[in-house]
């Protein structure tokens, strides 16, 4: 060893920097063009329920603060949506798309672009929360049950496998007509059917990971399971549980439909996406069959966005290993 | 007389990458001749499995031959479609892979996956298919062939499973046989076998054989001549002796030299690693490829590329100063002094910092029995570590070598509390480490670290190098917090690498880089003992030995006392100051590593001794081949556990009955060495040395 100790003192290198960091994971995105595509489609619907209105990224605030208009500074005007979701136009209802209502309007003569517009802000906040949260309870049911084996293991994935027994539909439906139709309680639905499966996922990754030498030495030095599970091993099965998570999400977006579809979604006058087919169905054979077409269309197109990013960001990752 | 079977004329290889085509293998030529063994050896990264694959065009989609010929029996084989080349080969070239059980189909019974080679390739019944088969088997010595036919892959062991590989590849009688690392993923006293087997069939069937490794030794038994690669060029080609004696190119010599020879150790002598590592395909020096680790570079190697040309008639080689770089002359750097001085103190006290006594780790063995559902069953148990007792002594290293399934992982798994021990007692100075690390204070947890075998994942590959090293720090506050920096900088100073290495990813490392950090994290909490399991095998020879070299460094600077496992009796002689042989949980034999590797010698010892490939064809070691499996440690033999396979049996009357009856005797061959063995000390003395080797020209 020939250190002397006077280098003790240390220089700030100049690592690789968060941006090149953020520019190298961008990368493995960008390179696949099926991603990319997917993402274009979920962009859409993401731009549209940021502006909407104009409540956050309100235009009229900025030019307000330009001119000095206090007027303007109060007054929310619909941006993207164009008109409020639930604006009756008298004497519009049952229109098909036109200049004026670009997508049509629906039996009460409410603009349908409006609704979609509005709905993805419903859709596009709680499917991704309700993935998240069940993300970090069956995360972490997974990663105990994968570290700690035996017993734990047992208990807990038999406990999940008689969850998963039951299809999902079914779940959603007892647990929504026991709780009745809200917000809170589709999150639960979708919490309560999601986490077994995302346990299974995670509980497997685990199961490679923590025979890896690594772990060894996170014990070897004593490290409690807690560091072991969340510092060493989780961040390594990140791949494939961000994959999984992008696919969860879409369909989460699914059963958010199909419940608001059952009537057991979001309570009306809200533009839930799910409601206004099941509203637009029955002017289907009355040659108006515009309601159903777009709602079922944004779904779709927000699904299959989020299926082909996991695809290409799944089929990237491969490659790389 | 034309006897070349194959003629590999200035090949060029490629494989298309994101980053455009990237030159795998340059204009290698050589020829194999029948009845003729032609070994290739190189680093790993230097084109040689690509050039096999190549030579019977299965390199995959992205892969192709983009320069010179391959003319296989008087026929080129470049260019030509899939069939075409299925037609002209026939079934006269036929390959060996590394791992046996990739190549056997796990569904088929062995018979069948035989006999089948036989009757799709020609117009042979199926009976007598299997009749061939059982004789081919019988040829490459395995037992009870015609039952064999009848079990699947998984019920044989893994040395059996090469030797039907071995065989399935040669009962077309091929003209050609390609090896490509036969015998890597094999034991040694296997792997000893298979060459003997590989030795034979060139004999018995006059066939050319490729074979391909990173084992010197294992080049050094089988071949003819030997060709070197390095960064996809062929850089020296000649007979085996001649390789060996008198290498001509710098980089075979630094081979060569950073090989420890089996009989040296670190008193005294020191092992030689080359400088760098190999360049990638896409990353090619201008001049001669070798020459930022050449010790002879001169101008002239900077600024052109050297041909292959002949020094001789069987001797070419890759370099312009072949002449004049005599390996006898070679000096080395002057850092590279013998770490250890020879003096050794004769009346140094001896501290004795680790003791274990009868040591013993039973795994639970899931019975698959009925009664064993609801718990009825009968418990088993295998018996990884079974009555072991020895001591360490501080400052010192003991190595462990054994066969794969020996116990000596778990050995060491116990000893960190990685696993908890079934009985016996294991003390760490003074203080009792039966129990797992878990419940142990972290003042002890800290004493006692240890370094892993995979390069690959003793690394979290999501953390920086530096957030890894620190964690140690942190954890048993070593420093104060504003000096942690420092002192990784320090750590990875002492494990020779650059501070720049701080904000590194795992990904963007080497394996040896990798097992560098590995040592600079166990080193991080200042222990007293560093357990290293299989540290440098999963290495390339040039990287080991700087590892090797890397933890005699630091053993001589911080006294840290080290328990050193691996599988080489070459590297174990050389770092090792006690060796303990193991066999089936027990020790064997266990002494000073000198006294080890002199008679008397266990009768297992002797073994692994005749086994190990030594990188010297003119070493002459005697042949002791070890028969049948190693037995199942479920339930290990009874009286002395090698006497099923022991060829020493004979020397005890009647036939050594008392070796299946009783527990063998530790018999003290003086100063601590001591043998577990029923044949007197006496007989055991009077067996000669198993290893020969002739005067060495090359002292430095």
């Amino acid at each position: 060893m020939t250190v002397a100790e006077g280098t003790a003192g240390p220089k700030i290198s100049s690592g690789p920097s968060r941006w090149d960091k953020t520019k190298e994971s961008l990368q493995i995105f960008t390179s696949s063009r099926v991603a990319v595509f997917g993402f274009v489609l979920v962009f859409f619907w993401v731009v549209v329920a940021i502006f909407a209105d104009d409540c956050t990224f309100r235009p009229n605030l900025w030019i307000s603060c330009v001119t000095g208009d206090r007027a303007a500074y109060d007054q929310t005007t619909p941006w993207l949506g164009r008109y409020s979701p639930l604006e009756q136009f008298r004497g519009d209802n049952l229109q098909g798309p036109s200049a004026k209502h670009w997508l049509g309007t629906d039996r009460q003569g409410r603009d349908l672009w409006a609704r979609l517009a509005y709905g993805s802000r419903i859709i596009l906040l709680l499917s991704p929360t309700s993935v998240f949260i069940a993300l970090l309870t069956g995360g972490t049911l997974g990663v105990v049950a994968g570290y700690y084996g035996g017993l734990i293991d047992e208990i807990t994935m038999r406990a999940l496998d008689g969850l998963m027994a039951f299809p999902q539909i079914l779940l959603y439906l007892v647990i929504i007509a026991a709780l009745g139709p809200s917000i809170t309680n589709i999150i639960i639905a979708i919490v309560i059917a999601g986490a077994p499966g995302i346990a299974r996922l995670v509980r497997s990754l685990t199961l490679d990971i923590k025979t890896r030498d690594f772990v060894a030495a996170a014990e070897t030095r004593g490290e409690s399971g807690w560091y072991i599970m969340f510092v060493e091993i989780l961040p390594n099965a990140r791949g494939p549980i961000i994959i999984d998570a992008m696919l969860r999400v879409g369909y989460a977006i699914f059963a958010i439909g199909t419940l608001g579809f059952l009537g057991l979604g979001i309570p009306p006058p809200s533009p839930d996406w799910g409601s206004i087919v099941n509203q637009g169905r029955s002017f289907i054979q009355a040659g108006h069959p515009w309601d159903a077409l777009w709602a079922s269309l944004a779904i779709a197109m927000l699904v299959v966005g989020l299926n082909l990013m996991a695809d290409g960001l799944n089929e990237e990752l491969q490659r790389y290993r | 007389m034309d006897r070349a079977v194959i003629k590999i004329q200035n090949v060029g290889i490629s494989y298309e990458t994101r980053y455009g085509d990237v030159l795998a293998v340059k204009d290698v030529s050589f020829d194999i001749h029948r009845g003729e063994t032609v070994g290739v050896v190189g680093e790993s990264g230097c084109g040689k499995s690509t050039l096999a694959y190549g030579m019977v065009n299965y390199l995959g989609r992205n892969g192709k031959i983009s320069k010179g010929d391959i003319i296989f029996q008087g026929q080129s084989l470049v260019g030509r479609s899939a069939e075409e080349l299925r037609q002209l080969r026939g079934n006269q070239i036929s390959m060996v892979y590394q791992d046996p059980m990739t190549s056997l189909n796990p569904v088929l019974r062995i018979g069948e996956q035989m006999s089948e080679v036989l009757t799709v390739h020609r117009d042979i019944e199926e009976t007598e298919a299997r009749r061939r088969c059982a004789d081919m088997l019988a040829k490459v010595n395995m037992p009870d062939p015609v039952k064999v036919l009848e079990r699947y892959p998984h019920q044989i062991s893994g040395g059996q499973q090469q030797r039907v590989v071995i065989a399935m590849a040669m009962l077309n009688n091929p003209a050609l046989l390609i090896m490509d690392e036969p015998t890597t993923a094999l034991d040694v006293t296997v792997e000893a076998t298979a060459l003997d087997l590989v030795n034979q069939l060139r004999r018995d069937f006059d066939t050319a054989i490729l074979l391909i490794s990173h084992n010197m030794g294992v080049i050094a038994r089988v071949s003819d001549r030997v060709g070197v690669m390095y960064a996809g060029e062929l850089v020296e080609m000649a007979a085996v002796e001649e390789i060996f004696a008198n290498p001509r190119h710098p980089y075979t010599q630094g081979l060569i030299r950073c090989l420890p020879k089996l009989g040296r150790s670190k008193q005294g002598s020191v092992l030689y690693p080359i400088r760098g590592r190999v360049p990638s395909p896409a990353n090619l020096p201008p001049g001669c490829l070798y020459e930022p680790r050449c010790d002879y570079a001169r101008d002239a190697c900077r600024q052109e590329r050297p041909e292959l040309r002949y020094l001789n008639k069987d001797h070419t080689t890759r370099c312009f100063f072949s002449e004049e770089i005599n390996p006898a002359e070679w000096t080395p750097p002057p850092d590279l002094a013998p770490i250890v001085d020879e003096a050794e103190d004769a009346d140094e006290v001896v501290d004795t910092i680790l003791t274990a006594t009868h040591l013993q780790t039973y795994y639970r063995h899931p019975s698959s029995s009925l009664l064993s559902i609801i718990g009825l069953g009968k418990k088993e148990y295998v018996k990884a570590v079974d009555d072991i007792s020895f001591d360490v002594v501080k400052g010192k290293t003991l190595g462990v070598v054994g066969e794969s399934g020996c116990g000596k992982s778990t050995l060491i798994k116990t000893i960190i509390g990685l696993e908890a021990k079934t009985g016996g007692d294991a003390e760490f100075m003074g203080f009792d480490i039966g129990n797992k690390v878990k419940k142990r204070d972290l003042n002890l947890i800290r004493e006692l670290q240890m370094v892993f075998q995979n390069p690959d994942s003793t690394m979290n590959p999501t953390y920086t190098v530096g957030k890894q090293i620190e964690r140690p720090l942190r954890r048993f506050k070593i420093v104060p917090k504003d000096q942690i920096r420092g002192e990784v900088v320090r750590l990875l100073q002492a494990v020779k690498l650059d501070e720049y290495y701080y904000d590194r990813l795992p990904r963007q490392l080497s394996g040896g880089e990798k097992q560098r950090i590995g040592i600079a994290r166990a080193l991080a909490g200042r222990p007293d003992l560093v357990l290293c399991d299989e540290p440098v095998s999963a290495l390339d020879v040039s990287v080991q030995a700087a590892v090797v070299n890397l933890l005699l460094e630091i053993q001589k600077n911080f006294g840290t006392t080290m328990m050193f496992i691996a599988h080489d009796l070459s590297v174990v002689r050389f770092i090792s100051d006690y060796i303990a042989v193991m066999y089936l949980g027990q020790i064997a034999e266990i002494g000073a590593a000198e006294a080890i590797y002199q008679p008397p010698y266990h009768p297992y010892t002797e073994a692994l001794l005749s086994a190990v490939p030594i990188p010297d064809p003119t070493a002459e070691q005697k042949r002791i081949r070890l028969e049948g499996n190693v037995p199942s440690p479920l339930n290990p033999p009874s009286g002395c556990r090698f006497h099923t396979r022991c060829p020493r049996r004979e020397l005890l009357p009647d036939g050594g009955q008392i070796c299946e009856m009783e527990i063998p005797p530790w018999r003290d061959a003086g100063n601590g060495h001591r043998i577990f063995c029923h044949v007197p000390l006496e007989e055991l003395e009077k067996i000669e040395p198993v290893i020969h080797a002739p005067v060495s020209t090359e002292e430095a």
